[in-house]
């Protein structure tokens, strides 16, 4: 066992003083996760504007004022739809960053505004989406409070709100008759006042950080939905199970030229002199390559999960794929190092049979935006099976049977692949 | 220590060992000569037990063939071709090797070997910057690690400065000196003069004779002591034609 770690931890070494494998096995695919995932997301809001769905419940004045300013605003992208069912369905399937809903309730609130009571407005939002949750949230605020001089120049509504505020000072309990009367004298002044100024849309904006912020008139109620199963939440769950694709290639073809490195500078004599067995030397190249591949995908699963909110819908299913696709790969490694003869096959043949692979196995085009033909095709590329594995517990929450296949698949190309590898140049030579 | 019985090796129609036989003894410095294709690669090759032979056998310490793992730990080879890892440092490199063959007091053989090959101060540089000399030194020093009884110097002086073969020349006397045999590959006569206890001169993969230098010298002609008069014993017993 200790040749084995030895022989791992001095390919590790090499490998990670090698600049132009590291990048092409860390740096590369984390780019590459990284700007696919930028470009899908922008392909699918439509740009810098936020798809929402606009659900208008209330008949309310307020309601309208606010569902025209809301589609007119340039950072929005409104839609209006009928029900709640509809707008909360484009949200969980990604077609709608955010639901508003303007509820019925809106008339109510505005008309108990100065007794208590507030403009209550709804947000259905996509946990993943939770940057730009906090904008819809500042902006409903915003052109909530641009509804208020409409409010008070509406004489019906302003009258509704003034006999709110009456009945519940006259109600109170807690003030004595002197305070009631002085507050009366208040409410009529403030009427009066109302009742005096000019009609007009009302179009300026309540200063920021005013009374108004404070008093909270407004109340917008933010609720995520559950995560959602089954389908992509963002573009990046695409993106990364594709940037672990790259990365796994990089590292494949770094330790596959490793073997044949052996041979052409020497050191392969000092290892087949060495005490040790062709499993031995295997098995310690074999795990160099598993552990590298191995954080290759921690590397981005981390990466996805704190930069953009990627959430993992079964972690121990995922580590699973994780493991056996590192496995899977290092298998492949041993293959291609048995094949290649010397370092101009390792880094030609083997590295453009590697990218013709991922390039057929989902690594630039995801499986399901591929034609037909080349779904099929992606049968024969390992790099399908690590993706399906790796995407089934990611984000299609798949049933643990729909993950036999993925699983068993790269257990046996695992397997297959030393095999294979070990009865082949490099290591065929050693005993 | 190292018995050679009737090997024979072939490449396709090439006969590259042809029936031969060497015994080299314990604690002696053997010199194997020959000119280029002369075989003698592929013997070592063979005696390391890197290449199995089509015929014949090899017994290393009375233990077995070196193709067993466990024969094979008594065995060391400083390879012609520097074989190293260049991205290491010279530690790295020694202490890699101590790991391999799984040594309890790797850290204190790859100080000791350092300072034997005077590599220590530059033991934490990584050996692609190296100059020739301190590579062959650090080549023959990965040989030693796991400390040998028998070790196989191929051509270990080729490519270096006068200063770093003279170095190289005395660590072999001090191995010899210390009890462990020496089976040594060279082109320079008069390394082989004055090294060797024994040499044994191949060509076409055949040993041609066998003896101390002085003894060959008395067979074919030439007197002892003299680097030129191995040459041409050397010359009498392999021709003078050119080899590819």
């Amino acid at each position: 066992m200790r040749s084995v770690l030895a022989i791992a931890r001095k390919d590790l070494r090499l490998m990670f003083r090698d600049k132009g494998d590291v990048f092409f096995t860390f740096v590369f695919p984390v780019l590459l996760a990284m700007l696919f995932g930028f470009v899908f997301r922008g392909a699918a809001t439509g740009g810098s504007r936020i798809a929402v769905a606009l659900v208008v419940e209330s008949d309310s004045r307020i309601a309208a004022g606010l569902a025209e300013d809301l589609a007119g605003d340039a950072s929005l992208d409104v839609r209006r739809v009928t029900t709640r069912e509809e707008a909360t369905d484009g949200v969980r399937d990604g077609t709608f960053t955010a639901a508003i809903i303007l509820p019925q309730s809106m008339q109510a609130g505005a008309d108990r505004l100065f007794s208590g009571g507030s403009i209550p407005i709804e947000a259905i939002i996509d946990p993943v989406r939770r940057a730009e949750a906090g904008l819809i949230q500042g902006k409903l605020n915003e052109l909530a409070f641009r509804q208020f001089p409409k409010l008070l120049a509406d004489d019906a509504q302003s009258k509704r709100m003034f006999q709110s505020m009456r009945e519940a000072i006259a109600a109170s309990k807690d003030m004595g008759a002197a305070q009631k009367l002085a507050a009366g004298a208040l409410i009529a002044t403030a009427e009066s006042f109302v009742k005096s100024m000019p009609a007009g849309d009302g179009g300026s904006k309540p200063a920021a950080g005013g009374a108004g912020a404070a008093w909270s008139p407004v109340q917008v109620r933010m609720q995520e939905l559950p995560p959602r199963t089954g389908v992509p939440r963002s573009s990046f769950d695409v993106s990364v199970p594709q940037g672990m694709v790259w990365g796994i290639a990089g590292c494949v073809g770094a330790f596959a030229a490793s073997v044949v490195t052996e041979r052409s500078r020497g050191t392969l004599v000092r290892l087949r002199l060495a005490p040790i067995t062709r499993a031995h030397l295997l098995a310690g190249k074999g795990l160099a390559c598993f552990v590298t591949a191995l954080l290759v995908e921690l590397l981005l699963i981390v990466l996805a999960v704190t930069l953009v909110g990627t959430r993992v819908a079964q972690p121990g299913m995922l580590a699973l794929a994780c493991v056996l696709s590192a496995f899977a790969f290092a298998g492949l490694a041993m293959l291609i190092a048995g094949f290649c003869r010397t370092e101009a096959e390792a880094n030609g043949a083997g590295r453009g049979a590697l990218l013709l692979l991922a390039l057929i196995g989902g690594g630039t085009i995801p499986l399901f935006f591929m034609p037909p033909i080349l779904q099929t095709l992606s049968y024969a590329s390992p790099f399908r099976w690590a993706v399906i594995a790796i995407e089934g517990p990611l984000w299609r929450d798949v049933a643990p049977a729909a993950q036999v296949t993925p699983l068993v698949v790269l257990a046996g190309l695992g397997f297959g692949g030393f095999a294979a590898g070990s009865r082949l140049g490099a290591f065929r030579d050693a005993r | 220590m190292l018995t050679l019985r009737d090997i024979r090796r072939s490449f396709g129609s090439t006969t590259a060992v042809d029936g031969l036989s060497l015994q080299v003894q314990a604690g002696e410095v053997f010199g194997l000569l020959g000119p280029n294709g002369a075989g003698k690669s592929t013997t070592i090759a063979i005696a390391t037990g890197l290449l199995r032979p089509d015929a014949g056998s090899v017994d290393l310490l009375g233990l077995g063939s070196p193709a067993d793992a466990e024969v094979r730990r008594h065995l060391g080879l400083a390879p012609q071709e520097i074989a190293l890892y260049g991205e290491l440092t010279a530690r790295e490199n020694l202490r890699f090797l101590a790991d391999l063959y799984g040594l309890a007091d790797a850290r204190s053989r790859v100080e000791g070997l350092l300072a034997m090959v005077e590599l220590d101060a530059r033991a934490d540089d990584r050996t692609e910057g190296f100059s020739g000399g301190m590579k062959r030194r650090l080549n023959l020093a990965a040989a030693l690690v796991h400390g040998p009884r028998l070790v196989m110097l191929d051509e270990p002086t080729a490519g270096v400065d006068p200063q770093s073969r003279n170095r190289i020349l005395e660590l072999v006397r001090t191995l010899a000196a210390g009890g462990t045999t020496v089976l040594y590959t060279t082109h320079y006569m008069e390394e082989a003069a004055k090294l060797c206890d024994r040499v044994g001169i191949i060509d076409h993969g055949r040993m041609l004779d066998v003896g101390t230098v002085p003894e060959l010298l008395a067979r074919h002609g030439g007197t002892a002591g003299e680097a030129s008069d191995l040459e041409s014993a050397f010359l009498a017993l392999t021709g003078r034609s050119l080899r590819e």
